[in-house]
């Protein structure tokens, strides 16, 4: 009977070791119509290379939709070389080639000057499509992350405003309405730029940009394009019209650059003690309360555009980046003890000044009558 | 297991010598739990089980990581169970996206929606030609044209190539028709500063200099965050490629009818000849330079070896919406914005008030709301002040006279909110906004209304002695806001100075909602070297200590004010508020910059 018995045991082994195979196989069929570089596809999983399956499908199915010129319908997943700096190509026979060439050329620019990554996000937070240079920002690469939920990814306390931002009325969508919001992301890069465990990620704060999108097809799917920039700021400050300050955690000027003169008309010394709110046109006032908000629990915030008081009268439109980083000077009564916090901002001026002869504010009488 | 021994396996196709579901399989706890769910004969089952068989053989970085480290801790089963149905859920979600799977009545079998996706795919490339297959190619999942195409949508944005000698606009892509109304065809070749304002001409100019002569180039210190000026001459090649530029400018838009309600028209500033409409963008890029003879010849033949230098940007429309303030704060015409202090005094005026009161702003700035309500009102003005210092709603008033400039009495209404600094919580000051209601009618009920109040809370509140007589009551209006807003004063600290309790819940009606923190008022800076000890008791402290001070009340006779006072119980913990913030503040940073590793301050990642 025993032998009977193994007889069937090793039969059924053989079945399923030839489904397992048949299986196999698929998949690997599957992968291979994926366009992944061949060492990337060697290492995925099962269930990666469904979700990237899903991802690819959904990705047409979005672009589908959309009334695409003759050039782009034709043109399907491109191969192409990406080179470093984009010295121009040798003359090809092939028109297409050099066509998906420049086209690659070109996002591949796009994506290095805006100095962040593209997703496309499903209203239920799926992270349809993520441009490939995600790894340089999150420390993790596009196939690892294409098709996951970004709740998995974001910090707990945004995903409020993740999710409010995620609904969209049919009404929204169909004009493209837009968003913009910060929220923080996990990374798992390394001060030098390495990719780490995703264990010992960091939140990383990235500003979200983009509008609704609608594709119509069997089934209509909207969905949200977003560019996802990190904060802060970019390193280079250029002299004219941007000055940088830094507040107390109450925004309070505790330090201003000589430049707010030119643009605004203080001295740094007379704004020092004196709260942002003050200085600000009083419709703005949930801007910059959002702006704050936003310091306080992410660290980093962009200020949408908002009016400052000019000195004397007038005000100017501005745009604020800002952070919170530790003090730049030391304590001087609390030696040892943890550095406070304060908030660094660089603002631009985007406006002249409108109506200087206007004054809206109390401050702006003192300073006239005082000359 | 597998989860010491294949680490180093890469992917493989189903290895018949690798996965063994017998017993003999070393070391692996899998078949014991197993063996009877083979027995029972489900295809599916059984699939799925070799499946996670080769799962376990077979793995690649990413989640499977965090799972090996889990499966020391949780059964083996658990781990199977859940990777079988996270499979199980894959499988399903793919055969919803297939069409060729839709029809069908029953569910289909894992290889079968995989063979179908297999087509899928194929059928998806194959409507749109593909004819490279050189494996050099760097594939990608989205065609290049569409990923910029996206890019651009996303950002609203155009791509810019300026040329930095002359300001040329060498290239622009085709979804600048949409965001400047102008095409392509009518900006290459034209000089950037046509479609600049005037006045932002020099800023681009700044921007656009490579050469040393302009030596702006601010950068910060990343570890403190000031400025450091570049006291060695920069050298070129840091200004000509790769360099980094960053700029808000105006540009012209044609007035071609079209959607223009996603348009920010914010600074629409006619000249005097042209009526163009500006918008504002925000210019991001880079400096490239290529080698002239590779482009157009434009006559700058001199040179055979010169280097062409431009500026390579993405312009995108600022979304000027996006923070305005929503429609509870819209304004319509006979309505102005007022902003006053604590106690009442004018801080701010918007213009329009001059249209309605008579008064420039400059002249009533400085000087008490309360000199130019009348009379009969003072009573419920002073008691609607009250309340708005102390909640966070709206607080509207009913119909009051407002004394122009002229002597006549102008009937208003307004909505008064107080604004409280995020990280304070302390009240700055009251914004106001003021309608006009027009009609006589109003001013005769609102006269027999307020005596009669008047007379009522005559009484009960001592501090306006003087209300009944004529001239006196001008002096005297003033100090009524001072009243009010030292009572507040006063509860702050008092708040501050005794310790606060522990009430239940930090977060009580007072709060906003939303996810906040919301740190306890504290000025004083001696304490903070004591940390607190548990976070979660200093959340309470503080989220008390911020309750309070927003929701503090007098005994105003308000009922819905009583519901606060218990919430403040006097019972009394032994940290300061000060203590409080100082371990919100830690607990913050450990929560969210760290992820649960404890960590200074100089673990905050800032990549400048």
């Amino acid at each position: 009977m025993t032998a009977d018995k193994e007889k069937r045991r090793a039969i059924s082994r053989e079945a399923a070791r030839r489904r397992r195979r048949v299986e196999s196989d698929v998949f690997g069929d599957l992968s291979r119509l994926l366009p992944l570089q061949p060492s990337v596809r060697a290492h995925l999983d099962k269930p990666s290379v469904i979700r990237l399956t899903l991802s690819y499908i959904r990705t047409h199915t979005l672009l589908k939709g959309r009334t695409g010129t003759k050039t782009e319908v034709s043109h399907a997943v491109k191969y192409a070389e990406v080179k470093e700096g984009g010295e121009d190509r040798p003359e090809c026979d092939e028109e297409k080639e050099t066509e998906e060439v420049e086209a690659s050329d070109e996002s591949n620019m796009y994506l290095r000057i805006l100095e962040g990554f593209l997703m496309v996000l499903s209203t239920e937070g799926d992270m349809i499509f993520l441009s490939d240079n995600v790894s340089k920002y999150m420390g993790l690469t596009q196939t690892e992350l294409m098709g996951h939920n970004i709740f998995e990814f974001t910090h707990p306390c945004d995903h409020e405003e993740i999710r409010s931002n995620l609904r969209l009325t049919a009404e929204e969508v169909w004009r493209g309405a837009k968003r913009d919001f910060v929220m923080r992301i996990k990374s798992a890069l390394t001060h030098r730029g390495r990719s780490a465990n995703l264990k010992s990620a960091t939140w990383k704060v990235l500003h979200c940009q983009g509008r609704a999108k609608v594709c119509v097809g069997p089934s209509s799917v909207s969905c949200l394009l977003l560019t996802c920039q990190p904060l802060p700021l970019s390193h280079t400050l250029l002299s004219t019209h941007t000055f940088t300050s830094q507040h107390s955690m109450d925004m309070r000027f505790t330090h201003c650059d000589q430049r707010v003169t030119a643009l605004l008309g203080y001295g740094p010394e007379e704004l020092l003690g004196r709260s942002i709110y003050d200085l600000c046109h009083t419709l703005d006032t949930s801007c910059l309360t959002k702006n704050h908000l936003n310091l306080c629990l992410k660290t980093q915030s962009v200020s949408g555009q908002y009016r400052m008081l000019v000195k004397g009268g007038g005000y100017v439109w501005v745009e604020s980046h800002s952070a919170v980083i530790p003090s730049v000077r030391p304590s001087k009564s609390r030696p040892g003890a943890h550095q406070p916090l304060c908030i660094l901002c660089v603002t631009y001026v985007l406006s002249g000044v409108e109506q200087p002869s206007l004054q809206l504010s109390l401050d702006q009488t003192v300073h006239r009558y005082l000359r | 297991m597998s989860a010491g021994g294949n680490d180093g396996t890469a992917t493989r196709p189903a290895d018949p010598t690798a996965e063994e579901e017998g017993p003999s399989q070393a070391g692996s706890s899998l078949p014991a739990v197993e063996l009877p769910r083979k027995r029972k004969g489900d295809v599916e089952e059984r699939q799925s089980l070799d499946f996670q068989m080769d799962d376990d053989l077979s793995r690649s970085e990413g989640e499977d990581q965090q799972v090996k480290m889990k499966c020391f801790r949780e059964p083996h089963s658990q781990i199977e169970k859940r990777r079988r149905d996270k499979m199980n859920n894959l499988i399903d979600e793919l055969a919803a996206m297939i069409p060729a799977c839709q029809p069908m009545a029953r569910k289909l079998d894992k290889l079968t929606v995989l063979r179908k996706a297999v087509q899928h795919l194929k059928t998806l490339k194959a409507g749109t030609s593909s004819a490279f297959t050189d494996t050099t190619y760097k594939p990608s999942i989205l065609p290049h044209d569409d990923l910029r195409q996206l890019l651009l949508r996303a950002a609203d944005g155009f791509l810019l190539v300026v040329s930095c000698d002359r300001a040329k606009i060498l290239f622009t892509s085709e979804s600048v028709s949409k965001i400047l109304h102008f095409s392509r065809l009518e900006l290459t070749g034209q000089s950037l500063f046509d479609f600049v304002h005037h006045k932002d001409i020099n800023k681009v100019k700044e921007q656009l200099a490579s050469s040393e002569l302009y030596p702006r180039q601010r950068l910060i210190d990343a570890a403190t965050g000031v400025q450091v000026q570049a006291d060695s001459p920069v050298r070129p090649s840091h200004l000509t490629t790769g360099a980094r530029r960053s700029f808000f400018c105006r540009m012209k838009h044609s007035r071609v009818a079209g959607k223009h309600e996603d348009k920010p028209s914010l600074l629409i500033t006619s000249k005097k000849k042209d009526t163009y409409k500006y918008c504002t963008l925000h210019c991001t890029g880079y400096m490239r330079s290529w080698p002239s003879s590779q482009l157009d010849s434009e006559g700058d033949t001199e040179k055979e070896t010169s280097n062409l230098t431009c500026l390579v940007t993405v312009c995108r429309l600022l979304p000027h919406t996006s923070h305005q303030p929503s429609k509870d704060v819209n304004v319509k015409p006979a309505e102005f914005v007022t902003r006053c202090a604590i106690d009442g005094k004018f801080t701010f005026v918007d213009q329009r008030a001059t249209t309605v009161i008579g008064y420039l702003p400059q002249e009533i700035l400085g000087t008490s709301c309360y000199e130019y309500f009348h009379q009969d009102d003072l009573q419920q003005l002073a008691e609607k002040h009250r309340q708005a210092l102390r909640s966070k709603e709206k607080i509207e008033t009913q119909c009051y006279k407002f004394k122009t400039k002229y002597g006549v009495y102008v009937s208003l209404q307004s909505q008064w909110f107080s604004f409280t600094n995020p990280w304070t919580k302390e009240v700055e000051f009251i914004v106001s906004l003021n309608r006009v209601i027009s009609g006589p009618a109003h001013t005769k009920d609102e006269e027999a209304g307020s005596s009669k109040a008047l007379q009522e809370d005559a009484k009960q509140i001592p501090i306006i002695p003087s209300l009944s007589s004529g001239v006196g009551t001008m002096i005297y209006a003033g100090s009524i806001g001072t009243q009010i807003a030292n009572e507040l004063i006063d509860t702050y600290s008092r708040m501050n100075s005794s310790p606060s309790s522990g009430a239940p819940s930090p977060f009580g009606p007072a709060q906003e909602k939303g996810p906040l923190v919301s740190p306890p008022t504290s000025r004083s800076a001696s304490s903070r070297e004591e940390a607190a000890g548990s976070s979660s008791q200093s959340h309470s402290d503080s989220g008390t200590a911020a309750g309070a001070s927003s929701a503090a009340s007098e005994s105003t006779g308000e009922p819905s004010q009583l519901d606060f006072d218990s919430m403040v119980v006097p019972g009394l913990s032994s940290f300061s508020s000060d203590e409080a913030a100082m371990a919100v503040i830690m607990s913050l940073l450990e929560t969210d910059v760290n992820m649960g590793q404890s960590g200074d301050f100089g673990d905050l990642h800032w990549p400048f």
